[in-house]
């Protein structure tokens, strides 16, 4: 939860709500996983830390509905959880760790497999191969049911063709950050990424 | 009576119209008429200014007002055409008084005539007659002041103040759309759409006022014979003062005149629908107490501690989701009442006290209850957005919509093959 300084000043003198919270971006994790720029906005240590996303936005957040198919325990003196949630597109990593101990007792708590709903901070990392894994810090993860999968598969894809509008439009800062740093990124892939999801949703 | 001070009024009209009069010699005409021939002060000031005027050719200043006998040497004037800085004359019905806030002021209230209504101040040292509410007076030679950016009617010891009779005149006060509301006095036909927690000790209620034109948020100090308003219902408010800090508007109802009425208002403006997913629920959530002390209402403590009533055994219950609303784009922070509450999770609570009551966890049960059953859903919340927080009246889950999916489809398609 981090200020945004473009927003900080404004709604002077309340305590709560005076601040812009980073809004949860909604991707499918075929794009994610394609993420390879990972950068910080301001030099203060709690600045937040965005991932740019292929399709030419920063993500500080994201909310993501999958199926829960696999959790395992990890570490001896850290505990921490990993956890793999499927959505139509591939598959998210997702990890609590005892930094997030609500997080890491509600996914204890959840037999797989299981829809859940997944609110957290997407983080880039280079393996040891030289390979990149982008993982999810759980802030929250309930388990939901399947219409609230069903919505947030289109909800993704509806956001997914907006931010490739924009792309081909040539937008923002981000956006011409995008095309820097994924050069060889065809955007027409996401679009037949949000139709492969469309279709898989059965009525 | 003061010779300078009313000389130096004179004067100062006259300057107004570019001419020079001799303070020193009005002051001692006054001080002629006035003690020598036993003229009433409000009397010799309009006769030294009527002849001043004619002496210096200065076209009908002593004759304003109309009335013939008296006339202050100041203009009548309709309350809505007074402008700060001006002397004016007026006849107006006192619609309020209220306790004066320093010992320099002897009264302070409301007066109105049937052009509007301005907030007025008697200072202890005028000597003024207390003026009874409901009665109709006749104020000479008030000045226009400005304070705070609100326009109101100072009563020196050079004013007059005369009761006169009301004979058929009737005040109607015109209420105005609550968008047009300006500082002062103002008067508006309204919905109580929102009721608040208590923010001081000394107010009785504050809250949210609605008309179809926008909302403004409303305050009623503690004051022995001071009701409530009924959330939902709808007011007319005559004379309420109209204030304003940190640029926004409010309505401070301790000096208006209130009456319930039938009907409803659709209360539009500020009015917002926002689609997307519950994100957080924040800690405050859930079943939680409140003091019962009266106007309070205040959330308490574990130990049930009210931050102004210290310890409340005899708390009341409520249910409330604060939390964070999820758009993709923006979050908003959202609030919750009971019965928003109770409609999004099915929780009444009757059956949330239950649990708190006969669980191990007590409180903390509900309120991961709650949150399993909130978080991460999509939902329509319909409500007021105020500095940043949703407040919702209505909180619905969202359905999976097969003609948005159809849509979606076509769009990725055709975007696909082109």
């Amino acid at each position: 939860m981090s200020a945004n300084p473009r927003d900080a000043g404004t709604g002077a003198g309340r305590r709560e709500g005076a601040f812009e919270r980073e809004p949860a971006r909604r991707v499918f994790s075929a794009e994610l996983r394609e993420c390879r720029y990972q950068f910080k906005e301001g030099e203060d240590e709690k600045s937040p830390t965005f991932v740019l996303l292929p399709t030419g936005e920063r993500s500080n957040r994201i909310f993501l509905v999958g199926t829960l198919t696999e959790k395992t325990r990890q570490g001896e003196q850290n505990i921490f959880y990993r956890g793999r949630v499927v959505d139509p597109t591939g598959t998210f990593f997702i990890m609590a760790g005892s930094y997030q101990p609500e997080a890491m007792q509600q996914l204890a708590k959840i037999e797989t497999p299981a829809f859940v709903a997944v609110i957290g901070k997407p983080n880039l990392y280079q393996k040891p191969d030289g390979s990149f894994l982008v993982s999810v810090r759980v802030e929250s993860i309930t388990v939901v049911d399947k219409d609230t999968r069903d919505i947030w598969t289109l909800d993704t894809a509806a956001r997914t063709l907006d931010r490739l509008d924009a792309f081909v439009k040539d937008g923002s800062p981000d956006i011409a950050k995008a095309k820097e740093h994924y050069p060889s990124l065809d955007p027409t892939v996401f679009r037949k990424m949000a139709y492969a999801a469309l279709a898989q949703i059965r009525i | 009576m003061d010779f300078s001070e009313a000389a130096e009024r004179i004067s100062r009209k006259f300057s107004k119209t570019g001419t020079t009069v001799d303070a020193k010699k009005v002051e001692g005409k006054l001080r002629r008429l006035v003690n020598e021939f036993g003229v009433q002060p409000s009397e010799a000031e309009r006769s030294v200014t009527t002849e001043l005027a004619k002496e210096f050719n200065v076209p009908a200043m002593g004759s304003a007002g109309g009335t013939g006998r008296s006339g202050g040497g100041t203009e009548q004037k309709k309350i809505a055409a007074m402008v700060p800085g001006e002397w004016v004359t007026l006849e107006g019905k006192v619609v309020s008084v209220s306790a004066p806030a320093s010992p320099s002021i002897a009264q302070s209230g409301i007066i109105a005539d049937d052009s509007g209504a301005i907030r007025f101040v008697a200072w202890a040292k005028a000597n003024a007659p207390a003026m009874k509410p409901d009665s109709w007076y006749r104020i000479e030679s008030a000045v226009v002041d400005e304070y705070k950016n609100v326009a109101s009617l100072k009563i020196h010891s050079g004013t007059t103040i005369k009761e006169i009779e009301p004979e058929d005149r009737v005040l109607s006060p015109a209420t105005v759309p609550i968008r047009d509301l300006r500082t002062g006095v103002g008067s508006v036909r309204a919905k109580v759409v929102q009721e608040w927690d208590a923010s001081h000790e000394r107010m009785l209620q504050s809250g949210l006022l609605g008309d179809e034109t926008g909302t403004i948020k409303f305050v009623i100090w503690k004051e022995p014979g001071k009701e409530t308003l009924v959330p939902g219902a709808v007011y007319l408010i005559y004379y309420a003062q109209v204030d304003e800090f940190n640029s926004r508007l409010s309505l401070n109802l301790n000096t208006a005149l209130i009456m319930q009425e039938e009907g409803d208002i659709t209360v539009s403006g500020g009015e917002s629908a926002i689609r997307g997913a519950i994100v957080h629920i924040a800690p405050g959530s859930g079943i939680i107490k409140r003091c019962p002390v009266e106007g309070c209402n205040r959330a308490l403590s574990r130990q049930n501690y009210c931050p102004v009533h210290e310890i409340q055994p005899d708390f009341r219950y409520d249910l409330r989701i604060k939390g964070w609303l999820d758009d993709g784009e923006k979050t908003h922070n959202l609030l919750l009442q009971r019965d928003a509450v109770e409609a999004l999770t099915g929780m009444t609570l009757e059956a949330a006290k239950e649990i708190a009551e006969n669980n191990p966890l007590g409180m903390d049960e509900v309120f991961l209850r709650i949150r399993d059953a909130v978080l991460g859903r999509y939902v329509l919340c319909k409500g007021r957005e105020i500095e940043n927080r949703l407040l919702v009246n209505t909180c619905e889950r969202l359905p999976f919509d097969s003609s948005e999916h159809t849509a979606l489809l076509n769009r990725a398609g055709t975007g696909g093959v082109s």
